[in-house]
């Protein structure tokens, strides 16, 4: 029980008020329709993916850094994924492929993810380059190399034991959730349970003290984006069954909807602090705007723009209560 | 030492770069080194290299900046909607609204940054979807041809005029010429004025800076307000040269002029940065797309170079920054170890 209090930790209070504002503003908007099984449905569906990737993007954060190649990395594992099934089974057989076959492209398509992790901590983490930079180079090629694969087509087809992660559903569940859910527990686990969770909380506060503690930076750093890139690998698994199709430019609008949720969710872009409790409130949050304004119809252009608007607001906020918490001690 | 001292210039290295680029692409494709060819490269990457001058004044100063092509996509979606709803205007009047806009836009970024304490990158993805969003819902997204004419004579106007081998005339084009000049300014701004070298203090070291008695506010503002002002300018140049409003055409090329500054020498962390490695870094990525075209060599593979020329250039100058500050420790120890043999002799 108390690894569950720990994930939604007191930190988060004013987030999960936020939360449930949101819920009720979108409930009043939209009335029973917000309620609705289709809505429930379609939220259930979507929110892993933003999820997901705002989980992956706050593995990086927690040290400071940041994975802008995690789209990149998304996509990848999607388009290996189908290129491995049609070598293994010929392209005209794909959507009938078997088990075994399946199983071998996710695992071609997960090592594949994961040496572009490994490549990032590698790169930051042996020559001392910022991770921004090193995300950057590696976001642009491999986003080159899903081009020249992919020739820049939609790629649609996959068979249907792979899109049940995607698209399935469990005893009424979709399949989706339940893995979204079981990736958060796991995560919790590693980041609050184990040392290397503690030595990714510890670079983030202080980076030296932490050398000094004899935390092995360079292997947390290559462990860290490799953490990252898995769940790049799971948020493939997901957008296959959801759009049955791998293509090099899916998803890039959400590389900043990540950055967003880790934000909102309470991890600090310097580092050393953050939950994945936070971070999941604020990517259900995210789910429950683009979604409530969806149901009105609304433009969504005007959800990017209330994104953005929102994270300021934030910001505001933020100063505000910091001010007034300073008044008050000062006043005692 | 001469020699050993000239190659750790990042400049020197991105001269080496281009010109085994143009060789190899000159001795396949004759083409390549024309006149005509050059004055075309340069005018295609015109928009990106103005970008770059505001970008790489933001790396500088230690900050970062996503929101400039939002900033650049609103202001040329409104300049240009203002001038066919009260027709007549020109090209001096174009620029000089845009560039109050766009200063505005930059300004606010400068405030949220400065004021709240929040970093940069955090602040400009938010201005980014907020801009492009509210203009997207505006707008609904329409492009607008019938751009006024002054914006066309603007794009053809040249600087020198030649005729080419085959009777073809062609020259500098002026908006190019202007890049370069608002280089040549950013240089001496930068490295001669009181407010230019403040941005290279902040970015170097913001608690010195302040100890020095820079005003951080004043240059914080100074280089949002910047940006946006140089993004409003780039935004009139593009859409003299594409001549049309098409309003998703600027945003998503905010990396590729990141990447290019980079290259270019500018460290992220602040402090370090030049307008000549910019401008060469742009310069790589200019020649590289059309050694591409010219050698027939399919355009889907840009991205790939483009990604291993980061990647490579970021890792080498790494490794050159480690051997450094390494030597810099070994000559410590070499004069440690001296002082503590002259104390021992007395």
């Amino acid at each position: 029980m108390n690894g569950i209090t720990k994930v939604f930790s007191r930190q988060n209070a004013a987030l999960y008020t936020t939360l449930v504002l949101v819920f009720l503003l979108m409930t009043v908007l939209n009335g029973e329709k917000f309620f609705g099984v289709g809505n429930l449905f379609s939220m259930a569906y979507q929110l892993p993916v933003i999820g997901l990737l705002s989980v992956g993007m706050m593995v990086a954060m927690l040290t400071g850094g940041i994975n802008l190649s995690i789209i990149a990395n998304t996509n990848l594992n999607g388009i290996i994924i189908y290129m491995v099934l049609g070598a293994v089974v010929g392209a005209e057989n794909i959507q009938n492929a078997g088990i075994a076959p399946v199983a071998l492209a996710i695992l071609a398509g997960f090592l594949a993810s994961c040496i572009v992790g490994f490549i990032n901590g590698f790169l930051i983490s042996y020559f001392d380059i910022p991770a921004i930079l090193v995300t950057l180079g590696t976001m642009t090629l491999v986003n080159g190399l899903n081009i020249v694969l992919t020739k820049g087509y939609t790629i649609t087809g996959f068979p249907s034991t792979l899109n049940f992660l995607g698209a399935g559903s469990v005893l009424g569940i979709p399949a989706s959730i339940i893995l979204f859910v079981a990736a958060v527990l796991v995560i919790s686990v590693i980041l609050n349970r184990t040392r290397f969770g503690f030595s990714l909380y510890m670079m983030g506060a202080n980076p030296v003290a932490a050398e000094y503690s004899s935390v092995d930076i360079q292997k947390t750093t290559i462990m860290q984006y490799v953490l990252s890139a898995c769940f790049a690998s799971l948020t493939s698994l997901v957008m296959i069954g959801q759009f049955n199709s791998v293509k090099s430019s899916y998803a890039a609008s959400y590389l900043l909807v990540a950055v967003l949720a880790s934000f909102l969710g309470g991890v600090d872009p310097n580092g050393g602090f953050g939950k994945v409790g936070g971070v999941v409130a604020a990517a259900v949050v995210l789910q429950f705007i683009s979604s409530g304004l969806n149901l009105l119809r609304m433009d969504p252009f005007m959800i990017t723009a209330m994104w953005g608007g929102i994270i300021i607001l934030i910001i505001f906020a933020r100063a505000i209560a910091g001010r007034l918490k300073s008044r008050m001690q000062s006043t005692r | 030492m001469h020699i050993t001292k000239l190659l750790r210039r990042r400049e020197i290295v991105l001269v080496a770069l281009i010109v085994i680029l143009s060789v190899a692409t000159h001795a396949l494709n004759p083409n390549f080194l024309s006149l005509e060819n050059i004055t075309d490269l340069l005018k295609s990457f015109t928009v990106l290299g103005i970008f770059s001058l505001g970008v790489v004044m933001v790396i500088v100063s230690g900050g970062f900046d996503v929101s400039f092509t939002a900033i650049a996509q609103v202001v040329q979606y409104a300049v240009v909607a203002l001038f066919i709803h009260t027709g007549g205007g020109n090209i001096y009047f174009a620029v000089a609204v845009a560039i109050v806009f766009g200063t505005l836009l930059g300004l606010a970024n400068g405030a949220i940054i400065h004021y709240y304490r929040m970093p940069a990158i955090i602040v400009t993805i938010a201005t980014q979807s907020l801009y492009y969003g509210i203009m997207y819902v505006i707008t609904q997204g329409q492009l607008i041809y019938d751009i006024p004419g002054f914006f066309w004579e603007f794009a053809d106007a040249r600087v020198g005029n030649f005729t080419g081998a085959h009777g073809g005339s062609f020259g500098l084009s002026l908006p190019t010429f202007l890049w370069f000049i608002l280089g040549v300014i950013l240089f001496f701004f930068l490295s001669y004025t009181k407010l230019g070298r403040s941005v290279y203090a902040s970015g170097g070291n913001r608690i010195s800076a302040e100890r020095i008695g820079f005003n951080l506010a004043r240059t914080t503002l100074f280089v949002y307000g910047a940006m946006g002002a140089i993004a409003a300018f780039a935004s009139i140049v593009h859409v003299s040269l594409v001549q049309a409003v098409i309003p998703n055409s600027i945003v998503g090329s905010e990396m590729q002029v990141i990447a290019a500054v980079v290259l270019g020498g500018a460290s992220v962390t602040g402090g370090r940065g030049t307008v000549l490695g910019t401008f060469l870094g742009v310069l790589v990525f200019a020649i590289l797309s059309n050694s591409l075209t010219l050698l027939k060599i399919s355009s889907y593979y840009y991205d790939v170079f483009t990604g291993l020329i980061i990647l490579v250039s970021i890792t080498a100058n790494a490794i050159q920054v480690k051997r450094q500050k390494s030597q810099r420790i070994r000559v410590q120890i070499d004069e440690e170890h001296e002082a503590a043999k002259v104390g021992a002799a007395y």
